[in-house]
């Protein structure tokens, strides 16, 4: 075992070595971001090294401080750059808006999702619909999906005080916290993906 | 136990995977984070003036409201990770703070609707960025070898002794999050105006980094 984490470890030392080494000889300001992106999955992966329970409880949180830093950082290049008025309307690729492929797709990663469940499952779910929403451009009333959103959050929330109250309907309160989560996290994603170019007003 | 830096605990708060304790070394940390939070949170931000050299013409630069309101809330939030980073008694917890005040540390000026400090804001922010990656390794590590993220069981000294590397990358993150000696680097940060909300910048790398050095004397 701790065999196997020596030479995990070592893998991973030398890809940090690496992207540093690209990082140090860089000069352009958005490739170094984007360069720092990937020196980032190095962390999780040492941390993920961990192989048990407490690691993938750390990673979340890892990935979550690194992608508030990401957008953060993407907002001031934006700004700094003057970069402003480009919205982004969808993938403007001919093949993928007319075809039925993003539809395929979508379909196999939701119904994929819903196998999973719980997080995980949310968060491959929410990637097919965002795939989907990205590829046509959709014009949806964002408030029922918001709706949708704060209801799952409270059944997540509300199978936790089963847990707590009442420990013996264990099996309804996984099953209530898994199908919230997994709502959840499917609706937040594809907002992500509904609001993509719209503009601020 | 003697040799401990932060001194005995006074207070120790295990509260499922939260752990919160106060030495009095981080008492005196929280206190001072607390005081400054609450300067930041009710006082009125300067008016910087430039003059010009040589001669009598000053002028004053406005500021807008919208933008001071947002540098408050990032003070105050900054402040808040602070607080939470000197009272935390989890190695992990200790990081996701550090990064918050990384984060904080940038959003503080990143309002400032000026080029050399927005260039510089961006600059440090990567340093901030690359420096997560020493600062969860250090912590990943720290799991592995003493199968424990929690400090008091680092104080009871029962655990395998942390190695070197750990502690290295750990002081390493926190001073890439915070830059803390080596406050030059921030120089072109802090000539943004508004104050009170700038120094917050500096007190919270300062305290992140005393921190720092009490968790790594632990194990």
């Amino acid at each position: 075992m701790w065999g196997q984490y020596s030479y995990g470890i070592l893998v991973v030392m030398v890809a940090g070595v690496i992207a540093f080494y690209a990082l140090a000889r860089e000069r352009d300001d958005l490739h170094k971001l984007l360069l720092l992106d990937l020196v980032e999955i190095v962390a999780l992966g040492i941390i993920a090294l961990l192989g048990t329970d407490l690691a993938e409880a750390l990673i979340l949180p890892g990935l979550t401080v690194g992608i508030a830093e990401l957008l953060a950082l993407s907002q001031i290049y934006c700004t700094k750059e003057g970069i402003r008025d480009r919205p982004v309307r969808g993938l403007n690729i001919e093949v993928i808006a007319k075809a039925d492929a993003p539809l395929i797709l979508s379909i196999f990663l939701v119904a994929y999702g819903m196998v999973l469940s719980g997080f995980t499952g949310g968060g491959v779910a929410g990637l097919g619909l965002v795939f989907l929403f990205i590829s046509r451009t959709y014009r949806e009333d964002l408030n029922l999906l918001e709706m949708a959103s704060g209801i799952s959050w409270a059944l997540w929330i509300f199978a936790f005080f089963i847990f707590m109250f009442l420990p013996q309907y264990w099996f309804v309160a996984l099953m209530g916290a898994a199908i919230g989560i997994l709502l959840k996290v499917t609706v937040k994603m594809s907002l992500v993906g509904t609001m993509w170019g719209e503009q601020h007003d | 136990m003697i040799d401990l830096i932060g001194g005995v605990p006074l207070f120790v708060l295990e509260f499922g995977d939260e752990l919160v304790y106060f030495t009095p070394y981080t008492i005196t940390l929280f206190l001072l984070a607390l005081t400054f939070t609450l300067l930041v949170l009710i006082s009125r931000p300067e008016r910087q003036i430039d003059i010009a050299f040589g001669s009598d013409a000053y002028r004053a630069k406005e500021i807008s409201v919208s933008e001071m309101r947002f540098r408050r809330f990032m003070a105050i939030a900054c402040g808040l990770a602070t607080m939470g980073a000197m009272v935390t008694g989890d190695i992990f917890n200790f990081t996701l703070f550090t990064a918050m005040v990384g984060i904080t540390n940038v959003g503080i000026v990143a309002a400032v609707k000026s080029k050399h400090v927005q260039d510089a804001a961006y600059q440090y922010g990567l340093v901030a960025l690359a420096a997560t990656v020493p600062l969860f390794a250090g912590a990943a590590i720290y799991a592995a070898v003493t199968g424990s993220l929690s400090m008091i069981e680092l104080m009871k000294g029962t655990v395998p002794a942390v190695p070197l590397i750990a502690k290295g990358m750990l002081v390493l993150g926190v001073i890439g999050e915070g830059m803390a000696p080596f406050y030059a680097a921030k120089a072109e940060m802090f000539r943004a105006p508004g104050a009170p909300y700038v120094i917050m910048c500096s007190l919270s790398s300062l305290l992140i980094f005393l921190r720092v050095v009490e968790i790594v004397m632990l194990g």
